[in-house]
């Protein structure tokens, strides 16, 4: 995505703040019930309040380590499985149903069954988000295998590339452009996986939290620890960007003649 | 001593025949181009050379050894840009050394001076033009000493000076080279000017050798002059009236 210019950020944010100034006050005059939608000003309140009391930091650390161990696992296997699958045909025609059968399985549906096998702690949660960012990185890698340059590749051979030197200097730098839209998406979706297992059943973490504040309807401590989420995230996402930026550093600037999608 | 001795090779794609039957022999140290209507298997043939390509009939001897998978004595000039988009000029140009394990750091800025990018080392190749890109290329195909050098259209895409100085700097690298050089192009100004001898390849499918023309210009040849001499015109008169029909008839099929 371009970025936007100056004028569109001023937009944007006026956007943002008029929606929370309509439900702050929304919820201040008593148009929406306080009980049912908080109010942004107490949603941020109690955030500060988490973060000076201090506990939320064990939580979020933990949510943050099931999310790393998920995403690091998740995408070593996704980018080797790609790999062996789309450079031996064979393998690759072998696994392509059961592939597609295990990717349409429901994922939430597993958490039950991974409390199960690997218990409470935080290693059900990783299993949940290592089938989730698995896929994601899997296909990604797989179809960026698939799609390099025949060119590229004859050059390579030409000048000499043993098979281990055009996985090195080809494939996977061809393949990056992939692998890195698949880690986008698979950042979001690791964090999102762990926090519903951490809801549907565990002592600690962010979705532990929100757990615990639903369990008392307090609306208010469900909107701020999802705000620390999307906090996360964001910081997380940004990091992911600078990274694929210096990594693709080789393309192209995007023509702004692009229509700003994707 | 011949570079590339092909024997009776045919290749077909899915039912349709590209070259058929094609004898050739290449004595090393010569400058060979081929030349025939667009599509006819010029590229066809390149890639059967450069071991890219199995022949489907016949069979193929580089240096007196008969080839089977990659030609390690060859490099090859693509007809498409190839550089790889994700290394800088420099180390496109230290490629082929750094693929054998050898240090080439210090060669490759050689080249990188030898072919004019001083000063574009670190640049990567969607930073420049067409004609550089080609020089990229040409550095990378020839840092490696092949003993042949295979090269696609190389120049087709370039405007006219550009692809004049190009020439030139083909000839000065390969002059005293003891290198042999397969040079395709449909342009037969650019063979006649080049080359010790033009081979004429017929219109496809099935296309075979139809005519071999040996270029008895004198080296060193100055390519600005080179079109504006008799010899040049009989050569060119000669060839062209083979090209012409095989060109004809390679529309008459396409229609
Ligand atoms: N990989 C391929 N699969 C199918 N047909 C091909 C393939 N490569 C070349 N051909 C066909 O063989 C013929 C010769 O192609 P090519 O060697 O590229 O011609 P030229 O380089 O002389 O223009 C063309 O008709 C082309 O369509
Ligand atoms: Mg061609």
């Amino acid at each position: 995505m371009p970025a936007p210019g100056r004028r569109m950020i001023l937009w944007q944010i006026a956007l943002g703040a008029a929606f929370l100034g309509a439900w702050q006050w929304g919820a201040s005059a008593g148009a929406l019930d306080k009980f049912f939608f908080s109010r942004p000003s107490d949603v941020l309140g109690r955030v500060f309040q988490w973060l000076i009391a201090g506990s939320i930091w064990t939580h979020l650390g933990v949510t943050l380590a099931e999310a790393f161990l998920s995403f690091a696992i998740g995408v070593l296997l996704g980018v080797v499985c790609g790999f062996v699958l789309a450079r031996v045909p064979f393998l690759g025609a072998l696994f392509d149903p059961y592939i597609r059968i295990a990717n349409a399985l429901p994922r939430v549906a597993l958490a039950p069954i991974f409390l199960l096998w690997f218990g409470l702690g935080i290693w059900s949660k990783v299993a949940l988000g290592v089938t989730v960012v698995f896929f994601i990185v899997f296909f990604n890698t797989f179809q960026g295998v698939r799609e390099v340059d025949p060119l590229i590749l004859n050059n390579a051979r030409m000048l000499g590339a043993s098979e281990r030197q055009l996985i090195r200097h080809v494939l996977i730098p061809s393949a990056l452009t992939w692998i890195f839209s698949s880690l986008h998406i698979s950042i979001g979706f690791a964090i999102i996986a762990v926090v519903v297992g951490e809801y549907l059943g565990s002592s600690k973490g962010i979705g532990y939290t929100i757990a615990q504040a639903e369990g008392v309807f307090d609306t208010t401590g469900v909107f701020a620890g999802m705000t620390l989420l999307a906090a996360v995230v964001l910081i997380v996402g940004a990091a992911v960007n600078r990274l694929e930026r210096w990594l693709l550093r080789w393309k192209p600037p995007p023509s702004s003649a692009e229509p700003p999608l994707g | 001593m011949t570079a590339l001795a092909l024997r009776g090779v045919t290749r077909r794609f899915a039912g349709y025949t590209a070259v058929e039957g094609i004898t050739l022999d290449i004595p090393a140290g010569r400058f060979v181009s081929i030349v025939g209507p667009s599509g006819c298997g010029k590229s066809t043939l390149l890639n059967l050379a450069a071991g890219l390509l199995a022949p489907s009939e016949g069979s193929i001897d580089v240096f007196g050894e008969r080839l089977a998978g990659i030609n390690r004595r060859a490099s090859y000039m693509f007809q498409q840009d190839a550089l790889l988009p994700w290394k800088t000029v420099l180390d496109n140009i230290a490629l082929g050394l750094r693929f054998r394990g050898r240090d080439s750091g210090h060669e490759a800025r050689e080249w990188l001076t030898r072919v004019g990018l001083d000063g574009f080392g670190s640049s990567y190749p969607y930073q420049l033009s067409g004609g550089m890109r080609k020089r990229v290329a040409m550095a990378q195909s020839w840092i490696v000493d092949p003993d042949l050098v295979l090269m696609d259209e190389p120049f087709a895409a370039l405007d006219v000076h550009t692809r004049l100085r190009m020439e030139g700097e083909i000839l000065d690298l390969w002059t005293g080279s003891n290198k042999t050089v397969v040079f395709v192009t449909h342009d037969l100004e650019e063979a006649i000017s080049l080359s010790d001898e033009v081979v004429l390849l017929s219109a496809g499918p099935g296309s075979r050798t139809v005519g071999r023309y040996p270029v008895d210009l004198p080296r060193p040849r100055n390519l600005i002059d080179l079109k504006t001499e008799p010899r040049f015109h009989q050569l060119y008169n000669a060839i062209w009236s083979g090209l012409r029909e095989e060109v004809l008839k390679s529309h008459a099929r396409t229609r």
